[in-house]
């Protein structure tokens, strides 16, 4: 039997870092999330690389940034001089496995990895209702049947609670009745509307052109369904959201009600992690494409059933920044494989180990291809690039010059992000010194230009509906 | 109500100019249905406490489905037949098929459950998947049965888990089985405007420890149906419409809905 430990990593879809029972939620119940919890260390000052699937997927699968994996939408393309996760892992002896959602474009998972599951066609957004449980059985026959000769790493990609975005899209050409009409729960039964359901109107351009103004590039029908919602619809929309995580909570418990029965379960590692987040309300908002905390801020926590992999149990690390590029050199570390140096992700064996370890003083965040968030503990600022008048197709920054409108909140005293500082002169300091930090970390990206023509499309186009936003409305 | 096409916002899938069209191919079903019932032949040879239904499904969503060799209109994506035999004058045995094109798994449910109201899950069953889909995972076995009758415990291959401890207060049944709960609760607690409790252990695998059942609404269109919802922990509302003849016609559910297309037999 190998000395390295196994890897099984299990991630969620659209899953925000507060819906999780054990961290104090009582709106939903996950109890074999909070088992993984109690059983490992959770991280609270956890970001995605970017808050949409596929972007951040990339980021998973590379230990790189989106603006370096050319990931940056749903519909980019990962670079081929890249490697994967699963080529690394197998290069070193590992058996690699995939079952359930993978979505990062330009790289066949079936190629990089052995797959117990990937649909009759390549799964992507939605469908948890009938992919999920298949997932589940995929593996319920790995671990009943493997023999554990060779260290494995697994990862599993369960689709929900990504189906809440089925839930927005059932309404765009229909009134269904909130829950009260219906007559199927009493408002005891909701949540309360979000803290931040209100929200200062001071957003940059490219979140007011993507997702405010009419005719907004994304989603713009659900966006005309929701302007018709009242109270209730927002507060029914939350609950549904909880039944969803709920409903993959269960896959899970499944997978770990098996593995603990098996001979193996003791040395294998554990890591849960999402994607991105959900709106779900906060600052009136549906779905991720933001940089506000619902749709960045995700779930990480390392965790072991067992007592041979060295985990802290029970612990909530709220000191270190982690990002979702911090996946693969984590793995790499535990592995005993050489991490790659271009990788911009950070081990975090060492910090679960309860070890001192130099480490990042922010949190970087990439959306929307020209949209940028930096994360420190005291401040949240975000801001983005001006497109480009003739584009080049490399990602941009950095570049103090092209740097278009700024929102920065008070992490102690606005945790909600509803009132933008940016405007007041007195903060103008700390908008230096972010701005300089946001600069710095994109120093260190390696951007290559993005060659194939359907993202260079989607890049053009959103190019021009911002161009003309700068232009006519700023 | 959804002006253009009569049908229920609880299962009007109808998004856009899809084709082909959802309203249009679920109203067809139903007539079908109805036309077939009032066929004597299906049931000249069908002992009594016999009862076979047979439902289409259809995708709730524009994308995101495989359908293979649909003929041309039709978009469903698979079918579920529901077969029940009473046995021993106090339990029905239940055999369930479940085909769905989409994630190319083939489900075959063998259970058994008491003759009361909420068909109470009873002593042991067992699920067949198959999978047909070119991954490593081919086929799946799983047997399950209570233990001292008040765990529920699952076995694949060699290995066992315990997947809930019961709560003693509610009745214990399975979603297939509410085929024939609702239809028997439905007067009860449309009467009475009373939600029921039950647990589930949806598809003989996972357990739902808390679901409400009620009645929702009855409407005229396209036919005479009574609604009732069901929800619970890990469950989104379901919506089951129920037919004059008190067969389940239709149940929405958030990826697909079922339409019933021919019922055999002497349903309970």
């Amino acid at each position: 039997m190998s000395d390295r430990p196994n890897i099984l990593f299990i991630n969620t879809d659209q899953h925000s870092w507060d819906a999780i029972s054990a961290y104090g939620n009582r709106y939903l119940q996950t109890p074999n999330i909070d088992l993984l919890h109690r059983n490992g260390t959770s991280f609270s000052k956890s970001y995605c690389s970017d808050p949409v699937c596929a972007a951040a997927r990339s980021s998973w699968a590379t230990g790189l940034y989106t603006s370096e994996t050319g990931v940056l939408f749903n519909g980019g393309h990962l670079h081929a001089n890249i490697p994967d996760i699963g080529q690394v892992l197998r290069a070193s002896g590992y058996r690699v496995f995939h079952c359930g959602k993978w979505h990062v474009p330009g790289r066949d998972v079936r190629e990089s990895f052995d797959t117990l599951y990937y649909g009759r066609h390549n799964i992507g957004a939605g469908g948890a209702a009938f992919f999920d449980s298949a997932s589940t059985h995929a593996v319920a026959d790995f671990l009943t049947n493997y023999d554990g000769k060779e260290p494995f790493y697994l990862q599993i990609g369960y689709i929900d609670p990504h189906d809440v975005c089925e839930y927005l899209h059932n309404h765009e050409e229909k009134r269904i009745p909130n829950p009260i009409e219906q007559g199927i729960l009493t408002e005891d039964d909701l949540p309360p509307l979000p803290e931040n359901f209100h929200y200062d109107e001071r957003e940059t351009v490219l979140h007011r052109v993507c997702k405010r103004i009419d005719n907004q590039l994304i989603h713009e029908k659900i966006k005309k369904a929701v302007r018709n919602w009242d109270e209730l619809h927002w507060r029914y929309l939350k609950w549904s959201y909880y039944r969803f995580i709920e409903k993959v909570d269960a896959e899970i418990g499944k997978v770990l009600s098996l593995l603990k029965q098996t001979s193996f379960c003791d040395r294998t590692l554990i890591v849960f992690s999402a994607d991105h987040g959900e709106s779900c309300g906060s600052h009136q908002l549906f779905q991720k494409f933001d940089l506000y905390e619902e749709s960045v801020r995700v779930p990480f926590i390392v965790s072991c059933l067992g007592d041979e992999v060295d985990v802290g149990k029970d612990h909530m690390n709220e000191t270190h920044f982690v990002s979702g590029v911090d996946l693969f050199p984590t793995v790499c570390d535990y592995a005993d494989i050489e991490i790659p140096a271009s990788c911009q992700g950070m081990s975090i064996k060492p910090i679960v180990e309860g070890k001192e370890t130099a480490w990042r003083e922010y949190a970087y965040v990439e959306s929307n291809y020209w949209g940028r968030a930096v994360v420190t503990d005291e401040y949240k600022y975000v801001t983005e690039y001006k497109p480009k008048e003739v584009e080049d197709f490399i990602p941009p920054g950095p570049n103090s010059d092209r740097l278009g409108l700024v929102q920065l909140f008070s992490k102690q005293d606005d945790p909600w992000e509803k009132r933008n500082l940016a405007e007041q002169p007195e903060y103008q300091e700390v908008i230096n010194s972010c701005r300089d930090k946001l600069l710095s970390q994109e120093s260190q990206l390696n951007r290559q230009p993005i060659t194939h023509k359907g993202p260079q499309n989607v890049i053009s186009n959103w190019g021009r509906h911002l161009r003309e936003y700068w232009e006519n409305e700023i | 109500m959804n002006e253009s096409n009569s049908l229920h916002w609880s299962f009007d899938y109808n998004h856009g100019s899809q084709k082909p069209d959802f309203a249009q191919e679920l109203i067809q079903l139903l007539h079908e249905y109805i036309d077939n019932s009032s066929n004597a032949d299906l049931n000249k040879d069908v002992g009594k406490h016999y009862c076979r239904q047979t439902y289409q499904i259809l995708p709730n969503f524009w994308r995101g489905y495989v359908r293979q060799n649909n003929p041309e209109g039709t978009s469903y994506i698979g079918k579920v037949v529901v077969e029940r035999q009473k046995h021993n004058g106090d339990t029905w045995k239940y055999n369930v098929h479940y085909q769905n094109s989409t994630n190319g798994e083939d489900i075959r449910l063998h259970f058994c459950c008491r003759d009361d109201d909420y068909r109470s899950l009873h002593e042991s069953w067992n699920v067949e998947v198959n999978n047909s889909c070119v991954d490593q995972y081919s086929r799946l076995r799983c047997e399950g049965y209570f233990y001292k009758d008040t765990e529920i415990r699952l076995r694949y291959n060699d290995i066992e888990i315990t997947v809930a401890t019961l709560d003693d207060t509610l009745p214990i049944t399975c979603r297939w089985a509410l085929f024939d709960v609702i239809p028997k609760i439905s007067e009860e607690i449309k009467k009475s405007a009373e939600s029921l409790n039950i647990q589930l252990l949806d598809d003989l695998e996972q357990y739902r420890p808390k679901n409400t059942v009620g009645y929702l609404e009855t409407i005229e269109s396209p036919i005479p149906l009574d609604g009732y919802y069901l929800h619970g922990i890990g469950a989104l509302p379901s919506y089951w419409w129920v037919d004059a003849n008190n067969n389940v016609a239709i149940v929405s559910s958030v990826f697909e809905t079922l339409v019933l297309r021919e019922t055999v037999g002497d349903c309970p």
